[in-house]
């Protein structure tokens, strides 16, 4: 049962994070304000150090190419960039020590990290002509404290699922 | 770091780069029609998503229920103000309608470039990253929404259709950054000016209005329509409202900023709008070029 449950998780962020950019851009005192809800990818990240890599990195493929073909026409950008992210976290957590904190710290870092590739990328394409002050106070800042909060709320349960599938999995006679 | 970088993995990064900027390149060139498989991607997606969208619409909906309840008092003292002289316009506007009619029957004119049949959508998607400012709707190409066509809130013009697939369709709102942009207008008045809405400025959020004509007065607080002469759009869609007059940057041409009549944040639902009149592919679309930009502002 719970071995269904790692994907569907995934699946409910994917369809959840639109849901959550409707209500973004915020306008507070007349400026507005970006939420960027990156929730897939921090549960990638998580499945990327708990669980498997590799299996991280199909399912980065395959949410990043739906999340291209659906959203931004740009086929090869997420799908580019999802799996590369988790590979990086896999790489980066051999050096550290995999408490809750340090691997949301870790996701944290990496979800700015995807922000700021993303924003070189839609400014090298010349889709956006905000200066980098402009993006890290109007787009940055509230999506990385909305995301931190989101992250704070459920990483727990995350890796709770996560670390459930791995014990199975290792029960198993293979 | 030896791990890492082993060749075989040297050699899979560098075949995915080459794949990869072959992929972007692809989908970054001007494409009138999704592919097959990115059709089905989205229709499935679509279908998804919009189970997934239609319950938070309702709990938004019963949250904005409760905010226009607590609103009651102060509103319906406004709008009483308000009634009397609403009486007086709704009065008036019968009378022209019907002079309108009459009117054209005398001249035998059916057609009008201002009917338009509204298609009802709702929006199930907003492009999460919003680095380009999309939504995604849940009619498409069976419901006969076709590309181009202008898509509208009730206060006001939000965007154009510019992806459709057999049930779903993907709207560029009017404050993208897209320079191929470009939306026919006029500023009401006695008498019509027309300009092109190209561009979106950023910083004071407003859209602007270029190629109007230097020699004609106009003046800031006049409503900025859409002209119905790009070929797509029915005419006299409220587009925004005057709030600077300068000169373009070669002197030649006046040029306004425009504060957008309608809300480009928390959209839910939409209409798309299907001209009635036959429609061409001109300004609204994708293939003007210079030429029929001033063709169109010789127009009267």
């Amino acid at each position: 049962m719970i071995r269904f449950v790692v994907p569907l998780i995934a699946i409910i962020l994917f369809y959840l994070e639109p849901v959550f950019g409707l209500f973004s851009p915020l306008e507070l005192n007349g400026e507005y304000r970006y939420l960027i809800p990156r929730f897939l990818i921090m549960y990638l990240i998580f499945i990327s150090i708990y669980y498997s890599r590799n299996r991280a990195m199909v399912y980065g493929l395959v949410f990043g190419v739906l999340y291209d073909v659906f959203f931004i026409d740009i086929i090869g950008l997420y799908s580019f960039l999802y799996p590369l992210i988790c590979l990086i976290a896999s790489f980066i957590v051999k050096y550290i020590h995999q408490h809750l904190l340090v691997t949301t710290t870790l996701s944290l870092v990496l979800v700015a990290l995807l922000e700021f590739a993303l924003y070189y990328f839609f400014s090298l394409i010349g889709l956006t002509d905000i200066s980098l002050s402009v993006f890290v106070f109007e787009r940055l800042l509230p999506t990385m404290i909305a995301n931190s909060i989101f992250l704070i709320m459920l990483g727990w349960a995350f890796k709770y699922v996560i670390s459930a599938r791995l014990i199975q999995r290792l029960n198993q006679p293979s | 770091m030896p791990q890492f970088f082993s060749n075989k993995r040297l050699i899979l990064l560098l075949v995915g780069v080459i794949f990869l900027v072959a992929l972007i390149s692809f989908s970054l060139r001007d494409r009138d029609n999704a592919s097959l498989p990115e059709q089905i991607i989205k229709d499935v997606v679509g279908f998804g998503q919009a189970i997934f969208s239609k319950p938070t619409q309702y709990i938004t909906g019963v949250f904005d229920n409760v905010d226009s309840l607590l609103n009651t008092y102060e509103e319906n003292k406004r709008l009483k103000g308000r009634l009397e002289e609403f009486a007086k316009l709704q009065a008036d506007v019968n009378d022209l309608a019907s002079e309108n009619t009459r009117l054209r029957e005398i001249v035998d004119k059916e057609e009008d470039l201002r009917e338009y049949d509204p298609i009802q959508a709702t929006v199930i998607a907003r492009n999460p990253d919003q680095w380009e400012e999309k939504v995604v709707l849940d009619k498409g190409e069976v419901h006969g929404v076709k590309v181009n066509m202008a898509v509208i809130t009730a206060r006001g013009l939000i965007g154009k259709v510019i992806l459709t697939t057999p049930f779903t369709s993907t709207v560029e709102l009017l404050s993208t950054q897209n320079p191929n942009y470009r939306v026919s207008a006029m500023v009401a008045g006695e008498k019509e000016v027309f300009g092109l809405i190209e561009g979106y400025d950023d910083e004071r959020k407003e859209l602007i209005l270029k190629r109007v004509d230097s020699n004609i007065e106009i003046k800031k607080g006049q409503k900025i329509l859409s002209s119905g002469l790009g070929g797509i759009f029915p005419k006299g869609i409220l587009i925004g409202e005057i709030t600077e007059v300068t000169t373009d940057d070669f002197g030649l041409t006046k040029m306004a900023y425009i504060k957008p009549a309608a809300e480009f944040a928390l959209l839910d639902h939409v209409m798309i709008a299907e001209r009635t009149m036959t429609t061409e592919d001109g300004t609204d679309g994708d293939t003007l070029n210079e030429d029929d930009s001033t063709e169109e502002e010789d127009a009267p």
